[in-house]
This record gives structure tokens, C-alpha cells and sequence, in this order.
């Protein structure tokens, strides 16, 4: 290139070619100053550290993290020399750097979209209680969706499951991810559930799951959401964002499915549970047998004792009316005819006298 | 719903009838004996129908990596 003479704009266009053919691509971290946005569309920014510092250019639409000034940042970049002769980073995407501003980040987001009722617990919807078609969003490589599935294989069957396999870090994660939201949520045959999931990983790592155009992509979904990502401990905007929360992929297939080993447990339960029933329904009738038996057996010697008496009575009335009964009382029975001459039998209680009637007279 | 998933769901429901059944005013002593084979017969069916369950995972061939 020496003693090449270039017109000024062929100059700045073979510098870009030079810069693209050199720097397709690059990372920057940095120290944010000068942030502004202009006319609501572009926004300005240096990116500097201790050595130096270097303008930086890009529109709202690609800035899907809050960042302000002294916030350190990573930011993948073109290098751009302008038509002014300006020498800028054309930024396609900015993600904090390091614990601090992660989480600096993530607060001014979460107060933001907390605003706007994204979170609300009065949008969320519950997930059907045992659902037969579900959507997976996730990476087929990464171990959380191995944890997942084996989860889900375990503990039910009969599902029918659409994998959409995505990039869950990085760069390109949260639109992945939303194309993914996109196309599940435009389907003919809708899903009962989306499930979006990631293992753990750095505050780094997990920064996808904090992309604000992917939040709301989770909170507009038509299709209830699970989300499930990173470890107990992480949360994550997506999270907040979802019908239903997991603390790990893990938890997700446990809250997407009953166990049917659970199930198995309370069937055989309930049928063990009938037999008890059962017998006591046939103590209770034999009870009422026994009681029906005795209380038979009672009135029946009431009734003897009341036909016994009764006999007793007549036995005693009987008694007063046997002739011996009167003969012991000193009386006398006669037998024969009462006429002057004829002779008669007399019967006390002792003896039997024969005498002649010598008078007959009428009272 | 799958229709075997369908099946379980409604032997799972039909096993709760047939419990509240000895609990209900319906309940006999005369019938009682069939109904617990019933409900036995029923219940092994359910556990041999929940462990024979498989899931059918697809990876959609949708491509999310760039738009369209």
C-alpha cells in the first residue's frame, strides 16, 4: 500500500474493509462513561479503562440490558472508522461484566419490568395438572436437560414432547430462545406448556436468562410457561417472568408431571383401605343379627312368664273349686236320693257314711 | 390427552367411584365383595398401565439460530 494514493472516502471504506477483514468481530470490557441515548433510537457511549477509552454506537433495540455510567461491561463490537473520521465500536450487543454490575444490571431491569407488572402474581396461570403435549426450550447438549428428561421418563410416560434446541448462553441465547417462544407459541396444535430450562452456571453464563426482550417474550407467551434455570440459589428475570417457577430443570419435571410411583402407592392405598370397610360393614351386621336375636329371645320368655303367671291364676281358681278342697274345709258331699227311707252316701274329708233318710222337708 | 393416558385418567377416576361407593348410602353387604375385586382388578390394571408408559421426545427440525 505503499505511495497509494486514495481518495478520502476510498481511504475510510479500505480502512473497514481492513478493520472488518481483521476484527469481524471483537469483545471489549470495559468501564461505561458518557452514556446517552438520542432521539429515543441510538445510543452513545465510551467504553474506557486506565490506558484508554473508545466511543462506542448502537440503537435502543440492540441494548437489552439496562447499563449506565461506571458500570463495567463487555461489549462485542465492529470496528467502525466514520465518514467524519471518527473511530467508533458499532456495538451489537452489551452484557455487564463481572458479580457487581450483573448485578447492578439486573436490579435496574427487575424495578423496571416490576413497574410494568410483569412479575404480577395476577398473571399467572396454573399449569394442567397432568399435561399429555409439552414444549421444551433448551440446549439437547447441556446436563440440565439431561436432568430433566430422565426426571420426566421416571416419573411419567404418555407425554408427548417437542424439543426446540437453542443456544442457552452467549450472544445469540435470548433471540434463539425467543424464536423458539415464537414458533411454539404459533403452532397449529398448541403445546399445554412451555418449558424453558438451563443447568447452573456463572452469573455470566446465566445472563441470557436476564435479557429484557426475552422476559417479555416469557411474559406474552399465550402458552403457560415453566422456567427452570441454574440452581437453587439463581434467580433470574426469566424466572420472574414465567407462570410457574423452578428452582432447577430438575424441579421443573417434577412440577410438569405427578409421579406415578406416587400414584401407584395411593391406588393400592385406597384398594387396602376397603377392606376394613368391609368387615366392619359385616361386624356391624352381625351385631345387629346378635342384638335382633337377643332382643327375640327376651320377649319370647317375657311372653312364657307372662302365659305362666296367667296359668298360675287359673291353677289357683282351679284349686279353690276341687270338691276335696271343700270336703277339707269340713264340709260333706251327699250322694243318692233325698226321699224318707232311701239310704245315702255322705262323703267327708275323712270317711264315707252310708245313713237312712228319715225326714225330708223343703226349706 | 393421549388415548391410553385418557384410559388411565379414567380408571383412576372410576377406582374413586367405586371407593366412595363404601361410603356412600348405595353401599351393600351383598355386593360388597364383588366391588372390592372390582376395585382390586382395577388398581393392578392402573399400576401395570402407569409403569408401561413412555414418553415420545421430538426435537423439533426447526433451526432458531437465525431469523426465518
Amino acid at each position: 500500500m505503499e505511495n497509494v494514493r486514495l481518495t478520502v472516502s476510498d481511504f475510510i471504506a479500505v480502512t473497514n474493509q481492513t478493520l472488518e477483514y481483521a476484527y469481524p468481530s471483537v469483545e471489549v470490557e470495559g468501564e461505561v462513561s458518557s452514556f446517552k441515548v438520542n432521539q429515543g433510537k441510538f445510543v452513545f457511549f465510551d467504553i474506557k479503562d486506565a490506558g484508554g477509552s473508545v466511543g462506542c454506537f448502537m440503537t435502543v433495540w440492540q441494548l437489552r440490558v439496562p447499563i449506565e455510567d461506571g458500570m463495567k461491561v463487555i461489549v462485542t463490537a465492529t470496528p467502525k472508522l466514520t465518514q467524519w473520521g471518527k473511530f467508533s465500536l458499532t456495538v451489537k450487543a452489551v452484557r455487564p461484566s463481572g458479580e457487581g454490575a450483573i448485578k447492578k444490571s439486573f436490579e435496574i431491569l427487575k424495578a423496571k419490568l416490576e413497574t410494568e407488572g410483569i412479575f404480577d402474581e395476577g398473571r399467572k396461570r396454573t399449569l394442567p395438572t397432568i399435561p399429555t403435549y409439552v414444549a421444551v426450550i433448551s440446549s439437547t447438549q447441556a446436563a440440565g436437560y439431561a436432568d430433566f428428561i430422565k426426571i420426566l421418563d421416571d416419573r411419567w410416560g404418555g407425554l408427548k414432547v417437542d424439543v426446540a434446541h437453542v443456544q442457552v448462553q452467549g450472544i445469540d441465547a435470548p433471540d434463539q430462545m425467543i424464536r423458539a417462544l415464537n414458533y411454539l407459541n404459533g403452532r397449529e396444535e398448541l403445546p399445554e406448556v412451555i418449558v424453558i430450562i438451563r443447568g447452573g452456571g456463572s452469573a455470566d453464563d446465566l445472563s441470557a436468562f436476564n435479557d429484557e426482550e426475552l422476559v417479555r417474550a416469557i411474559a406474552a407467551s399465550r402458552v403457560p410457561t415453566l422456567v427452570g434455570v441454574g440452581h437453587e440459589v439463581d434467580e433470574s428475570l426469566a424466572d420472574l417472568a414465567a407462570d410457574v417457577r423452578a428452582s432447577t430443570p430438575s424441579n421443573a419435571a417434577q412440577i410438569l408431571v405427578p409421579d406415578r410411583y406416587e400414584i401407584i402407592r395411593a391406588v393400592r392405598y385406597q384398594v387396602r383401605s376397603l377392606l376394613p370397610r368391609v368387615e366392619n360393614a359385616i361386624e356391624q351386621q352381625s351385631q345387629l343379627v346378635r342384638t335382633s336375636l337377643a332382643d327375640m329371645l327376651t320377649r319370647t320368655d317375657e311372653h312364657i312368664d307372662h302365659e305362666l303367671e296367667r296359668l298360675s291364676g287359673i291353677q289357683n281358681v282351679l284349686a279353690q273349686l276341687n270338691p276335696r278342697t271343700v270336703l277339707a274345709r269340713g264340709y260333706a258331699l251327699v250322694r243318692g236320693v233325698a226321699k224318707v227311707g232311701q239310704v245315702i252316701e255322705v262323703e267327708t274329708n275323712q270317711t264315707i257314711i252310708k245313713a237312712e233318710v228319715q225326714h225330708v222337708e223343703r226349706k | 390427552m393421549s388415548k391410553e393416558n385418557k384410559s388411565i385418567q379414567d380408571k383412576i377416576t372410576e377406582l374413586s367411584q367405586l371407593v366412595s361407593w363404601f361410603d356412600s348410602d348405595d353401599f351393600k353387604l351383598e355386593t360388597a365383595i364383588d366391588k372390592f375385586k372390582e376395585a382390586e382388578t382395577l388398581a393392578e390394571t392402573i399400576e401395570k398401565d402407569l409403569k408401561a408408559l413412555k414418553n415420545d421426545i421430538q426435537i423439533v427440525k426447526q433451526k432458531f439460530d437465525s431469523e426465518g
